[in-house]
């Protein structure tokens, strides 16, 4: 139990800079989720904390300890590796009562954490296998099960639920969390999975290029996300984008000049910038009771996801898409109108992206 | 597609001529080995070479009872085991070391040794043994053959640790092993049938290799292969009983070359990561 503190990390491969400088204070108990594009240094950010990879420059604190040098075996760390690194030779109970053992833990508590960590992943048919004879599935859960049998300073899991169908994802996820409640043991957890971040996240650091974009609530990420990379990669399916221009008071689109049906209260910004990028997120459209009040579009495609439907079409020369009620049966060709619901739009500088206020 | 079994019987056909002619030059100068062994005498030396005879022992009773084979044949095993034993001794955490950190010299540098002619070494060696007055002794001829045994040791681990992936390594780490436990719980385990390989290979060469024996070891501690050499050439050369001699000291190796094959398969990394 304890907890992270990053100060001017860098990491650099030769002379790429993975990490060019940063700057993170993960809280004692916090569950931390990192998201961010495929390689800009999720991984790697993980290792380091692990004490698997040296840091060029910086330097790192788990509780008020300074860890630059100390070696990854004293650091007390449970880690799930994205390539799960079983010990082949060992069955599945020896792989989770490994760490343990080491500890000098005696038998009959190693023997009831192990079967609890078991039951809690449902492993517990394939205890007396090798890794070699599990599916990836499963060999992600015994890694995982190595993890939580454990009860470290601090847990980094690597993306460990990805080979998990979604119906165990989901049980997993949720156990999971509440282990988390019930240890109070701070966690760094990396996924792609949007509602995994979104569920388990004390708070997310959302990741671009090893630079730190914004690190806040799960709430706070989604309603107010500080720029147009975090507005783009959370969220699903992602915000939908629009150059915009303060012209003739009023918004209206860069690409055909029509006019943008937006409260004045959202224009603030815009009205000082001159022009900009508008986002609405797929669930922020409203369909408009009167076609005048509204952006008429035609449907390209349409997705039925059961609860809602997802339309697609074009918009001011962009690709677009719509969360909508199933009950509008909308079917491709149909002509809808739609406009953005007030007070959730955003608007993002048109050449470094930050949010406009 | 039609010309395809076409293509499989050439194949089928080259495969055979290549093994026909392995065949004939491994198994050859093997065969004609041991059938001379067991021919009488007179018949060793016949020309054209007799095909049908009656086999006897008499040249194995004749050597037996002309020269000390079993005690050369103890020189000869405690010499290979012992350096077997050094070279395992010192190959084992030497590989692992080189796999671990990526420092490769010291693996070039037994390599090389290994390489160079034994005469380099001989005449240093003589020297030195002779004036710590360890000519004839058992620990000269078993450190003298760990340069044999010991490039082997780590020049067949080395590919075998270095196949286990890096992340098991560093999960170790994680569960807290400190470097010399993740050689002996995780990394040996893994390298067992490279350990066996290692070790009979290692027992083979050193078993078969002559030229230390012959000037380090005195009449007392001959080795087999050092001491059959001196048959040759003793008076009248018996070639009956140096074919027997033969054929006795090339069955441990031979038998342990069959065995090593089985331990080739490995596949034991499987499973360890993704796929
Ligand atoms: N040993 C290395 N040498 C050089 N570059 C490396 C090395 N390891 C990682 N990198 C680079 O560092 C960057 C970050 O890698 P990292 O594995 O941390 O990405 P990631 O965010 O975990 O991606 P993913 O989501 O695909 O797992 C990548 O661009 C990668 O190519
Ligand atoms: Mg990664």
């Amino acid at each position: 139990m304890a907890s992270i503190s990053i100060r001017n990390l860098v990491k650099r491969y030769g002379n790429f800079a993975v990490i060019p400088d940063l700057n993170l204070e993960i809280a004692d108990h916090e569950f931390v989720v990192f998201v961010g594009p495929s390689g800009c240094g999720k991984s790697t950010l993980l290792r380091i904390i692990a004490g698997l990879e040296p840091i060029t420059a910086g330097e790192l604190y788990i509780g008020d300890k300074r860890v630059n040098g100390i070696p990854a075996a004293q650091r007390d760390i449970a880690m799930v590796f994205q390539d799960y690194a079983l010990y082949p030779h060992m069955r599945v109970y020896e792989n989770m009562s490994f760490a343990l053992e080491l500890r000098g833990t005696p038998k009959a508590e190693i023997d009831a954490r192990v079967k609890r960590a078991a039951a809690l992943l449902h492993i517990e048919p394939y205890l007396d296998r090798k890794p070699k004879e599990l599916s990836g599935g499963q060999r992600q859960r015994v890694a995982m099960g190595r993890a939580i049998v454990r009860n470290p300073k601090a847990f980094l899991f690597d993306e460990p639920l990805s080979n998990l169908d979604a119906k165990l994802r989901g049980q997993v996820r949720a156990e999971i969390k509440a282990l988390s409640q019930e240890l109070k043991t701070t966690m760094v957890f990396v996924t792609h999975d949007q509602i995994e971040a979104m569920t388990m996240a004390d708070r997310i650091v959302v990741l671009q290029s090893g630079a730190v974009q914004q690190y806040d609530t799960p709430e706070a990420v989604y309603e107010r996300p500080a720029n147009q990379f975090v507005a783009g990669f959370i969220g699903s399916p992602a915000m939908n984008f629009f150059p915009v221009e303060w012209r003739g008071e009023a918004v209206v689109f860069s690409q055909d000049g029509a006019r943008v049906p937006l409260g004045l209260e959202s224009c603030g910004p815009l009205r000082q910038a001159g022009k900009g990028v508008l986002g609405i997120r797929p669930e922020h459209f409203a369909v408009a009771a009167d076609p005048a009040d509204g952006m008429a579009v035609m449907i390209k495609l349409v997705e039925p996801l059961g609860s809602d439907t997802l339309i697609h079409f074009d918009l001011a020369g962009a690709s677009a898409i719509a969360r909508v009620d199933p009950s509008l049966r909308p079917k491709v060709g149909d002509r809808v109108s739609l406009r953005p619901q007030p007070g959730k739009t955003h608007l993002f500088d048109s050449t470094d992206g930050r949010v406009l206020q | 597609m039609t010309d395809a079994p076409t293509t499989d019987r050439w194949i089928r056909y080259l495969n055979l001529l290549q093994l026909a002619l392995a065949g004939i030059i491994i198994l050859a100068p093997t065969v004609w080995m041991v059938l001379s062994s067991l021919k009488p005498s007179f018949e060793v030396t016949a020309y054209p070479p007799t095909l049908v005879f009656t086999p006897t022992l008499e040249n194995y009773v004749q050597l037996m009872k002309t020269t000390p084979f079993a005690s050369y044949a103890v020189n000869s095993l405690i010499v290979t085991i012992g350096s077997t034993s050094l070279g395992l001794l010192f190959g084992i955490p030497a590989a692992f070391a080189v796999s671990w950190t990526r420092v490769s010299w010291p693996a070039i540098l037994t390599l090389a040794a290994r390489m160079a002619p034994g005469t380099l070494f001989l005449l240093p060696w003589y020297v030195m043994f002779r004036q710590v007055g360890m000519i004839g002794s058992y620990t000269a001829l078993i450190l003298s053959h760990a340069v044999i045994t010991l490039p082997i040791v780590i020049w067949v681990l080395l590919p075998s640790f270095d196949g286990i992936p890096r992340s098991v390594y560093e999960a170790a780490q994680v569960d807290g092993c400190s470097v010399t436990r993740i050689l002996w719980r995780i990394a040996l385990p893994l390298v067992g049938s490279g350990i066996a390989v290692a070790a009979i290979l290692a027992f083979v060469f050193s078993w078969n290799y002559f030229l230390f024996a012959l000037v380090l070891s005195n009449g007392d501690s001959k080795t087999l292969i050092a001491a059959a050499f001196n048959f040759i050439g003793e008076g009248s050369t018996q070639w009956g009983a140096l074919m027997a001699a033969a054929t006795l000291i090339a069955l441990p190796p031979l038998i342990l070359a069959a065995l090593v094959q089985r331990w080739l398969v490995s596949g034991l990394t499987l499973g360890a990561v993704k796929g």
